[in-house]
């Protein structure tokens, strides 16, 4: 028997989250076509996108805020790995391709509807999968992930991560705790920044406007350049170190 | 079967739960763990089965180390909590998911199992059966896992009386040489006539872990008469029938073993207990 990995148990895992939630599920996702429908902007699917994406994560081990229900997940005989790996997939490849199917059939059914209703012939925007390069940070350096797209894979990958952590790091209350940290780290983010702004320049201001007395061009700079370079690898690399973090908290996990 | 040598446990760093518990459990035989409220009996089966790790100590079950959950030791433990977890599946949905991560898992035998306690509908959702139901679903399932460790907290609880019963049957006829069951349990007389290894904790620790078949051949229980004056017993109590009484039994005289009345015994005067089975 493979002691670390068994793509069996691995299926067995994924099959038993969807027989305990297949009426939640086709709930979700026919309320998730409706809004769609109605709303298939590019711009507030996205949001819509990141938000349902993670509410859906944080609920993934929600189930060790009830003792009981806890227990019984970790006496399920597979691995941690196993129970993580199947966790990810569900947060990431099964939902992403499940909100990304959702919105082409909202954006279809709610573009040819408007259509037909009020009498115009509007196209079906695709603008969401587009894949050309674009830019970004003051319109000077690179996007971290080149195309919007790709961009929001990544995006909502990191967020993925960060509530499937807090889902099993708070016992209860994942998702608001988690949000709460969230806030709590930028809020800290702010307020370094602007104690360095202080001691550099003599005076902050979020905007950062106190540079504009320097002469400063980002594109010639090789400083901006290999922040760049070392945003776009952390970028790439938070997501699974989140996931290893998650990892050793679930083999820790004691209920 | 379970090996657990100077075991520390606590869930605060001020008080502790357990502390130095040796205990030595053998498969083919239905132990009974007994002990006052908040001695730490679902703790130590919690310990066992790797929901919580000790803080000093070694556990071994079936050579594994729980704490590292390895599905090759889950899918041979099968742990019935007193409280069981709210599922949003029927019954039939239940067996189909968790079945197949139980290699010995036997359908027959669960729907045996079910047929006895009358549960005749596969098609009932889980959470919306009452708690004895449901708990009479987790134990047919428990049993038809045919895992070689089988940890019960508090069984009867929720169950009517004829299914006191039943459960009694179910779990005598699937005891063979290599299970082992615990069953932790205050409902003493539902169990005595299957229980056939009784392990006390007080204080933290085991006091007591004998086979019933030693206790009988050391202590005698007895019906004796108001005014019999005897330095062997240890502990008496009155009762209508006359007083209810556990003795030495040096003479090693046949008797039927009285689990409640061992209890109260060990608790009364520990140190004699131990001494006699040193």
């Amino acid at each position: 028997m493979n002691t670390t990995f068994n793509f069996n148990r691995l299926g067995l895992l994924i099959k038993r989250y969807f027989i305990e939630n297949k009426n939640k599920e086709l709930m979700y996702w026919g309320i998730l076509t409706l809004v769609f429908c109605l709303n298939h902007q590019t711009d507030s699917a996205r949001m819509i996108i990141y938000i349902m994406g993670f509410i859906f994560a944080a609920k993934l081990f929600k189930i060790f805020s009830y003792t009981p229900g806890g227990m019984h997940y970790l006496l399920i005989p597979a691995t941690h790995l196993e129970k993580l790996v199947a966790n990810i997939l569900l947060s990431t490849v099964y939902f992403f391709g499940m909100i990304l199917l959702t919105f082409s059939i909202g954006n279809i059914i709610g573009t040819n509807l408007i259509n037909a209703l009020f009498n115009q012939t509007n196209s079906i925007s695709w603008d969401m999968f587009s894949l050309s390069q674009t830019v970004s940070i003051g319109n000077n350096i690179p996007s971290a992930f080149g195309s919007p797209f790709i961009g929001m894979i990544f995006t909502f990958f990191i967020i993925q991560s960060v509530f499937l952590l807090g889902s099993i790091y708070f016992k209860r209350g994942g998702l608001g705790r988690t949000m709460l940290s969230i806030f709590g780290f930028f809020l800290l983010l702010v307020i370094i920044e602007l104690f360095m702004f202080k001691v550099m320049f003599g005076s902050f201001s979020v905007t950062g406007n106190m540079m504009a007395s320097f002469n400063f061009t980002p594109e010639n700079s090789p400083t901006i350049k290999i922040i760049g370079h070392v945003f776009k690898v952390m970028s790439y690399l938070l997501t699974p170190f989140l996931w290893v973090v998650t990892y050793f908290r679930l083999t820790e996990k004691q209920v | 079967m379970i090996d657990i040598q100077n075991l520390e446990f606590s869930y605060s760093k001020q008080t502790s739960l357990l502390s130095n518990l040796n205990l030595q459990l053998e498969a083919g035989r239905i132990h009974g763990l007994l002990g006052k409220n908040g001695e730490g009996k679902s703790t130590l089966l919690k310990l066992i089965s790797g929901l919580v790790f000790p803080k000093q100590g070694e556990i071994n079950v079936m050579g594994f180390k729980p704490e590292k959950r390895q599905p090759e030791m889950l899918q041979e433990i099968f742990f019935l909590p007193e409280e069981l977890p709210q599922l949003t599946l029927s019954i039939e949905n239940y067996e189909k998911v968790y079945a197949p991560f139980y290699p010995n898992f036997n359908t027959t035998q669960f729907n045996d199992y079910l047929k006895e306690f009358e549960i005749e509908n596969k098609k009932s959702l889980l959470n919306k059966l009452s708690h004895g139901q449901k708990k009479k679903v987790f134990i047919a399932f428990g049993l038809a896992t045919n895992t070689k460790l089988l940890l019960m907290d508090e069984p009867t609880n929720g169950l009517d009386i004829p299914s006191k019963g039943q459960f009694r049957r179910m779990v005598a006829s699937t005891l063979d040489d290599s299970r082992c069951l615990i069953i932790s349990t205050h409902q003493v007389r539902d169990l005595d006539s299957l229980i056939d290894s009784i392990t006390i904790m007080d204080g933290h620790e085991i006091v007591f872990n004998e086979p019933t078949e030693n206790i009988t051949k050391k202590l005698l229980f007895r019906v004796a008469d108001r005014n019999e004056k005897d330095e062997s017993v240890i502990y008496s109590e009155d009762t209508l029938r006359g007083l209810y009484q556990v003795c030495e039994n040096p003479t090693g005289e046949e008797s039927k073993l009285d689990i409640e009345l061992l209890f109260n015994a060990v608790f009364t005067d520990k140190k004699r207990i131990m001494n006699i089975f040193k």
